[in-house]
């Protein structure tokens, strides 16, 4: 902790953080004052009046936390009779005008309204004349859709848009109690980052047209994953559910706070990209196009793998640390070639200056740590001379540089260990399913050297194998991802030190390693 | 019990106009004034005792004095010209008669203060006043008033007029600095105060116009000339506007400390058509009210409006006669600042709609005690809980009359009537 | 105050004619930033083409190099700007305070009843449109009634006969 300071909050001594105001300060030391126009990301605008807090012998002597910096000696007043009243008083002008829809409400179970009604409120309704009406169902563009009359006008979604993304759609028009949140007329949100108002909307005005009535909140388990929509690695929450008899499915991913990657926020491209974990799924496994169990498709890749005299081995970007080294050290057993070759993954000038990457590879520091070739020269000639081509879920199409490679496809035999049915898998004598990242765990390393980890959110019916369960049953020594690393340290100089299980929630910056963009 | 002092030429024919206004003494005061320090200025002011005629009464010099030293920024001077308070409009006589009485105010400011841009923030409602306004500014430029040299000395002052347009808020200072700055006029939370960060981001003074106004004549007689009109605390003059139900209503300068009753009957002309009275408003629409025994006691002055739990505010004066239904007033009154609050603050967007339907269903027969009640406690539960004092603006007024008056909100309330089902707006 | 949201278009877009596009350039050398001007520029443009469009909303925010949302924003916040064409002759009515006590509401009736007009609406031949306004400062001579621009001061319903008589 930095510089510290000396407070008392209804009489009890705490210490925090100097400098922060008192809702983030004292929410580190376990006490939450309740807010809903305070966001850290967008800084304090003071419009909601739920963070009013006491200040004993203060001037005044009721203040926004928002907006008042923990000090010395100050004695702040949360829970007294007063205070408790007023939050009482706020709550009730919150809901005067705010619909009772929370059954058909999306936001329902994450939503502060609800939560902070059953908090500070819990009174009866006395509202016995009409509520205001306003706007319902707005198709605010990028998939937002907004409420009016359940918008507490807190001006978060507004601020995002003119402070973060500077694209600045929408704006709050009128005063008084019609005041709305609006876009102007035809030109609605046009940003890449927008599903974020979804995220930061404290109540249910913002919903996401995609995840709209698909899901109760409640139902759904939330896990920490790492996005791997590009090489950023975002932080995010995969929410998930298994329904009785069914699969289990992701329904949404959702940012999740990580300052050392990608703060508060996520593309709106990543948090799609839930979808791709449960489309399009290669669940199956074919030998010579018939299907068969799992076990008769590994005896078959074994087989011919032990009969091939020039095998590539070809590993995806977007593999984890550890899957890499395992099928590096398969590839050295079966005296292989090995590459890493992954340009199709990468979109010139797709990127920006956020946190959208060129680099769709989640894990592309990864292959040249492990010093794995990812030269197109090298991967081309090996391929021309190959007799087996075992590509472990690269998709070498994902972009179409790679046209004058489909050619070459074919000339040998391919066995793909792959998560989805793509066009690049097709023609694959043994086709073994494996696992996509949700349904495993381990370690990537972002474009800026960040090391995280992330553990297995989805257990699918299907139950795909982890890309590194497979490579030991192909015969490699490396049954688990923890295993892997006593040989990752040996080998990789920078990641000497390193204990996986010590690497902490934010991931850990790699010490040696500049800040780069890790070409292909 | 009149007296001219700031309008000592509002009856002289074509006092807006330079030349008349010069030789009726206009620009006086600043050979003067440029022989004094700033600092000097600033004393002088304080030793008047003039306070700020917006209404809040803040001593002016004081203000002044809050400006923190050698920032490397520039000062500004913001001309508070919005009054839209209802009952208020004595700066519009000062910018329509005297304009360059503000001028030559806004040269003793800026000078004491060290700013060399002021604006004029003017209510958008003055159309033919604003044109006026500039006009007297231009004739300024022309004369070497404003602009490079002020007066022949080095001493730069550019004067820009902002107009408003329709909001009521804007009064309020630091909405009136967010509305110049391109923004819809919400108040800023404070601190910082725009003393400190204001227009801008810079150090800004916020004055009424007729605070401004007032210089000239402190300057060219001096603090005790001044003083030498009303009180101890409530030093020199002030445009009162009266209007509502006497027989000569219209804005009269007063000393401060007359009794109110007294300059009712003998400068207003009394209720009017021989009407009982039934109350006063002492000071704009948002000073609580004053029932006719309070009103016998108190006087034109801000001790004594505290003594009598209300405020001088603007000196804009009511009248309330004897017919006056104060349900329906209260109607009209929170009308006002629920369409006027900015809608930043959940418990004034919020509470003040609630209230005006409260009273609403009062006034068509479907009231209890209990909505009466309400009312009341909703006047506490808003208060005081905003960025800015607009919410409080309607409540301590509407407290008053349901305390002093509410045998008339009763006489409308059902006696135990059922709360109404809840029904949305068609 | 009622919902202001709803923006109508001109169908035409607009540009300042060349004396309101002189006035907004001198106006901008007065402002250190140049949000300061939407205001500014909303009077300009409702100056020339007596009313807000969306088509100026969008212009605006082009010449200031801001977002039309801020913009709406403020056209929205500030009630003079109208936001949908007004009668040749506006005639506002302060319903505060002083004109409320001194009957202002014998005059709304009396141009209701003869022009047929209620508050928020456009006469059916253009001439005319009526709007009760917020305080307009001219409390010691209430009720008072703004016809474009214009202040006619201690009204009464003959006195208005008079002053519509004398309108073209």
């Amino acid at each position: 902790m930095a510089e510290t300071v000396k407070l008392f909050v209804n009489g009890r001594e705490v210490e925090v953080e100097a400098g922060k105001n008192l809702i983030d300060a004292l929410r580190v030391v376990g006490i939450e004052i309740p807010h809903f126009c305070y966001h850290p990301a967008l800084g304090a605008d003071g419009n909601c009046r739920m963070c009013l807090v006491g200040i004993e012998d203060g001037r005044p002597p009721l203040v926004p936390a928002c907006k008042t910096p923990a000090q010395p000696g100050m004695k702040v007043l949360l829970d007294d009779q007063k205070i408790r009243k007023i939050q009482r008083d706020i709550m009730e002008l919150e809901l005067i005008n705010h619909p009772v829809d929370c059954p058909v409400c999306d936001q329902a179970g994450e939503c502060r309204l609800q939560d902070y009604y059953m908090e500070y409120d819990l009174q009866d309704s006395r509202m016995r004349v009409p509520q205001v009406t306003k706007g319902k169902r707005m198709d605010f563009g990028c998939g937002v859709v907004h409420d009016q009359e359940r918008c507490v006008l807190c001006a978060r979604c507004v601020r995002f848009t003119r402070q973060i993304t500077k694209t600045g759609e929408l704006g709050i028009v009128n005063r008084s109690d019609q005041a709305r949140v609006t876009i102007f007329p035809g030109r609605p949100l046009n940003n890449r980052y927008a599903l974020n108002i979804v995220d930061i909307c404290p109540v249910g005005a913002m919903t996401s047209r995609d995840f709209r009535f698909k899901q109760r909140v409640w139902f759904l388990q939330k896990d920490e994953g790492i996005c791997h929509g590009c090489s950023t690695g975002c932080a995010i929450y995969i929410d998930h559910h298994r329904e009785k008899n069914g699969d289990d499915v992701i329904y949404r991913y959702r940012a999740r706070t990580n300052m050392q990657v990608n703060g508060y926020f996520i593309c709106d491209a990543g948090r799609l990209s839930y979808k791709r974990e449960n489309e399009n799924r290669q669940d199956l496994t074919l030998v010579d196009g018939v299907v068969v169990d799992f076990e008769q498709g590994i005896a078959a890749a074994l087989e011919k793998m032990n009969k091939a005299r020039r095998p590539l081995l070809l590993v995806s970007p977007d593999a984890t640390l550890e899957q890499m080294w395992a099928i590096k050290r398969i590839a050295t057993f079966y005296g292989a070639t090995l590459s890493g070759y992954s340009d199709a993954y990468r979109i010139d000038d797709d990127g920006d200056d956020f946190l959208i990457s060129d680099d769709k590879a989640a894990n592309r520091y990864s292959l040249e740590l492990l010093e794995i070739d990812r030269d197109r020269e090298s991967f081309q000639a090996a391929l021309a001379h190959a007799d087996l081509l075992v590509n472990f879920d690269n998709d070498l199409f994902f972009s179409p540089i790679n046209e004058s490679l489909q050619r070459l496809l074919g000339e040998q035999d391919r066995i793909s260990v792959c998560s989805h049915q793509l066009p690049v898998f097709s023609g694959s004598s043994v086709i073994l399913p494996c696992a996509s990242p949700s349904e495993y765990g381990g370690s990537i390393i972002n474009r800026h050297g960040v090391l995280q980890r992330f553990r297995r959110a989805v257990r699918r019916n299907a139950d795909p194998r982890d890309i590194l369960e497979i490579t030991h049953l192909l015969g490699g020594a490396i049954s688990s991802a923890e295993r892997a690393w006593p040989g990752i340290r040996q080998s990789v100089p920078v990641l000497r030190s390193v204990e996986p299980e010590q690497i902490p929630v934010e991931g850990l910056l790699l010490n040696n390693s500049e800040e780069r963009d890790v070409g292909p | 019990m009149e007296v001219k002092i700031l309008s000592a030429r509002f009856d002289i024919d074509n006092a807006h106009r330079i030349d008349v206004a010069r030789t009726h003494g206009a620009y006086r005061a600043l050979d003067k004034l440029f022989a004094m320090a700033p600092a000097e200025v600033i004393e002088e002011v304080k030793a008047s005792g003039l306070r700020g005629r917006g209404g809040a009464g803040f001593p002016t010099g004081m203000k002044w004095g809050f400006l923190p030293k050698d920032t490397g920024k520039p000062v500004y001077l913001a001309v508070n010209s919005d009054e839209s308070e209802p009952a208020t409009f004595k700066d519009r006589y000062i910018l329509v008669r005297d304009p360059h009485a503000l001028i030559e105010g806004i040269i003793i400011c800026c000078w004491a203060i060290g700013c060399h841009d002021c604006y004029i923030y003017i209510r958008g409602e003055y159309t033919s006043q604003v044109k006026i306004l500039q006009a007297a500014i231009d004739e300024a430029y022309g004369a070497g008033y404003l602009g490079a040299r002020v007066a022949g000395r080095d001493f730069r002052l550019d004067v820009t007029v902002h107009r408003g347009a329709g909001a009521y808020v804007c009064g309020e200072e630091t909405a009136l600095l967010e509305s110049i700055e391109g923004k819809k006029g919400q108040p800023r939370s404070k601190p910082p105060f725009p003393a400190v960060v204001g227009l801008f981001g810079c150090p800004t003074i916020i004055n009424n116009v007729q605070s401004i106004a007032s210089l000239p004549y402190i300057i060219a007689n001096g603090a005790a000339a001044y003083r030498a009109y009303g009180t101890e605390k409530s030093c020199g003059t002030h445009l009162f506007g009266i209007s509502g139900h006497v027989e000569r209503p219209g804005m009269y300068e007063l000393p401060l400390g007359l009794p109110l009753l007294e300059v009712l009957e003998n400068v207003a002309g009394g209720v009017w058509k021989g009407r009982k009275l039934k109350g006063v408003i002492p000071g704009g629409s948002s000073t609580p009210v004053l029932t006719p025994a309070e009103a016998a006691t108190v006087t034109l002055d801000y001790e004594s409006m505290a003594a009598h739990k209300t405020m001088f505010g603007s000196g804009g004066i009511v009248v309330l006669d004897e017919t006056v239904d104060m349900v329906r007033l209260v109607e009209n009154l929170i009308a006002f600042y629920h369409h006027e609050s900015c809608g930043q603050c959940t418990p004034c967007r919020e509470g003040l709609g609630w209230m005006l339907k409260i009273v609403r269903k009062l006034l068509a027969g479907e009231g209890t005690v209990a909505d009466i009640d309400l009312l009341r406690e909703l006047c506490d539960n808003i208060e005081m809980k905003t960025v800015c004092v607009l919410s409080a603006a309607c409540t301590m007024p509407v407290r008053s009359y349901l305390e002093k008056f509410r045998d008339e909100f009763e006489a409308y309330a059902l006696d135990g009537g059922s709360p109404q089902p809840e029904q949305r707006e068609g | 105050m009622r919902d202001r949201s709803q923006l109508q278009a001109a169908g035409q877009p607009f540009t300042f004619d060349a004396e309101r596009n002189d006035e907004f350039e001198r106006l901008c050398t007065r402002y250190p930033i140049r949000e300061s001007m939407i205001m500014p520029a909303l009077w300009l443009a409702q100056e020339q083409q007596g009313w807000i469009s969306a088509e100026v909303i969008e212009y605006i925010a082009e010449r200031l190099d801001t977002y039309p949302a801020k913009v709406y924003e403020l056209a929205t916040f500030y009630t003079m700007y109208h936001l949908r064409p007004v009668g040749t002759y506006h005639i506002c009515v302060c319903r505060t305070l002083s004109c409320y006590l001194r009957d202002k509401q014998e005059i709304v009736d009396f141009i209701t009843d003869e022009i047929g007009i209620k508050p928020g609406q456009v006469s059916e031949d253009g001439r005319f449109s009526l709007e009760e306004v917020e305080c307009l400062g001219h409390c010691g001579t209430a009720p008072v009634v703004q016809i474009n621009g214009e202040f006619h001061e201690e009204m009464n319903v003959e006195k208005l006969k008079a002053v519509l008589a004398h309108l073209d």
